[in-house]
């Protein structure tokens, strides 16, 4: 399969992988190990801002790449736990075939679950 | 950059069970064929340069008869393994129609097999897709179990191209000879040029074979028909035109690939040492990947040729595990990418791999011209993105 140069750039070097820890941290997650998808996001909330962001993926390039990515463009206003772009320009910006643009979704519920419990805080 | 610099730069190269580059002696010998000093004329002419390439056609016949225990009477020119697999399939069901229309075959087939089978279910005939044990082998007794007195025809693969299970085609052919109907067919894509081979001891009817996985050229192959006891066995032709070979496969019969062909074929006969050599390479190459841990041995390892490993990767996903490798190393994955999505391999689902193993497994194809460090820069390369994927993943 072909994949686009930003694809490639963030599947390899998958910047933010790791987990974060401290009282501020809360955690979301969506997807199956055994479907083939898995996402899991922490997030890092003081006073309605996103301090830091990191994943954990299980999956595809596009999924890597795009959890990546989310996870690097995560600071700043929570948004009421939007991702920081939409699924769809995510998909534009990478990409993503439609058949796999499914797992954008896996994506995007991983990162609301997560913000979903820290903005409950 | 300089062509070596490039050369150098290139994947390590481990993907010869999907095929193989031409040995310079093959390519050096197709060549004379092809210009004006070469036999270039139509070996089915009845001039000088006709019988000169007639002449090369049938000393390429006698070389790929004597390199798998033929006769040069029972090979029979295609463009390739599928060409002849569809031959054989649909030349026999067309053939014996009268006299049964049902098939056995397994699971664990390639495509260039299942998918003639299939068409034919299509037109109202009946197959029997044998399940491979845990290992990937098919059993004799399986065999005839599934025989039925309108049972045509059995095809089961000498060694599959997948996870390299040499299967028992000897006890398979007497199982077909005691049945008396049923002709065995068995695809040898995999096996020519790699174990030896002998069509006449295997009790085989027909037999598959290619060029192109034996440093031999793409685009020819052939079906050997066997000829022994009466008539022999007899097949319907698909292609009608100008009755070459024997009728039954017209076209032109091209001097140069069938050339390629047989030297390709007498080179591997001699090449037969190299099969210990390679062996020791994938003893290496699976030592190496098994101190990753979490690694599974796709196959029966006993019954399996030396130039075929396959190897499940637990804790990472196939499409990454091959992009993560594809600037350093040219493998085969687990997967059957027909679109965007990946289907997990239908062999190693039949050996009861889960989907997920199933898709995270590579076959590594070992050939000729791998080296040891070959296999040890595979082993880092391969080491390198299982951890670090695993590591992305959590797991």
């Amino acid at each position: 399969m072909k994949y686009s140069e930003l694809t490639l750039r963030y599947f390899e070097t998958a910047v933010g992988a790791g987990v974060l820890t401290g009282s501020e941290v809360h955690r979301g997650a969506a997807g199956s190990r055994a479907r083939g998808t898995w996402v899991q996001f922490d997030v890092q909330v003081a006073s309605g801002d996103i301090r830091a962001a990191r994943f954990l993926a299980f999956g595809c390039p596009h999924t890597i790449a795009v959890s990546a990515w989310v996870a690097e463009h995560a600071a700043g206003p929570a948004a009421g736990g939007a991702l920081p772009e939409s699924v769809q320009k995510l998909s534009d910006r990478f990409e993503v075939p439609a058949e796999k643009r499914g797992r954008l979704l896996i994506i995007e519920d991983a990162w609301v679950a997560a913000l979903a419990a820290a903005l409950q805080r | 950059m300089r062509a070596d610099e490039a050369e150098m730069n290139r994947p390590v190269y481990l993907d010869h069970a999907a095929t193989t580059p031409i040995d310079p002696r093959v390519a050096a010998a197709m060549a004379q064929c092809l210009g004006m000093q070469g036999e270039f004329g139509n070996p089915a002419s009845s001039h000088e340069f006709g019988h000169a390439a007639a002449a090369l056609v049938e000393q390429a016949r006698a070389q790929v008869a004597a390199s798998v225990g033929a006769a040069p009477r029972e090979v029979i020119w295609t463009s390739g393994a599928t060409e002849a697999n569809n031959l054989a399939i649909f030349g026999i069901a067309r053939y014996y129609r009268e006299y049964g229309r049902h098939i056995v075959t397994a699971r664990t087939e390639h495509k260039a097999v299942l998918d003639p089978c299939r068409e034919l279910e299509r037109h109202g005939w009946q197959v029997t897709y044998l399940a491979p044990d845990g290992g990937g082998v098919v059993h004799a007794d399986q065999v005839a179990a599934a025989l039925r007195p309108e049972t045509v025809l059995v095809s089961i693969m000498h060694v599959n191209n997948e996870i390299g299970v040499i299967q028992d085609i000897a006890a398979i052919g007497a199982v077909c000879a005691r049945h008396g109907g049923a002709r065995l067919h068995v695809d040898a894509a995999q096996s020519a040029g790699k174990i030896a081979i002998d069509f006449a001891a295997l009790g085989a009817d027909l037999m598959s074979l290619s060029a192109h996985k034996v440093y031999g050229p793409k685009g020819v192959g052939a079906l050997l028909l066997g000829q022994r006891g009466g008539a022999g066995t007899q097949l319907t032709a698909l292609q009608f035109g100008g009755g070459q070979e024997r009728g039954l496969r017209a076209g032109t019969v091209p001097t140069h690939q069938v050339v390629g062909m047989g030297l390709a074929f007498e080179l591997a006969r001699a090449a037969a040492p190299e099969i210990e050599r390679i062996a020791s390479l994938r003893e290496r190459l699976w030592q190496g990947l098994a101190s990753l841990g979490g690694t599974l041995r796709n196959g029966d390892a006993v019954r399996s040729v030396p130039h075929i490993l396959n190897v499940s990767f637990e804790g990472v996903e196939g499409e990454s595990l091959l992009a993560a490798l594809r600037s350093r190393l040219a493998v085969s994955t687990g997967s059957a990418c027909s679109s965007a999505l990946q289907e997990p391999s239908y062999v190693l689902r039949a050996l009861g791999r889960d989907e997920v193993l199933s898709e995270s497994s590579l076959r590594f194809g070992l050939g000729r011209f791998t080296s040891q460090s070959d296999i040890d820069a595979a082993v880092v390369a391969v080491t390198e993105a299982v951890l670090r994927l695993r590591r992305i993943a959590g797991a």
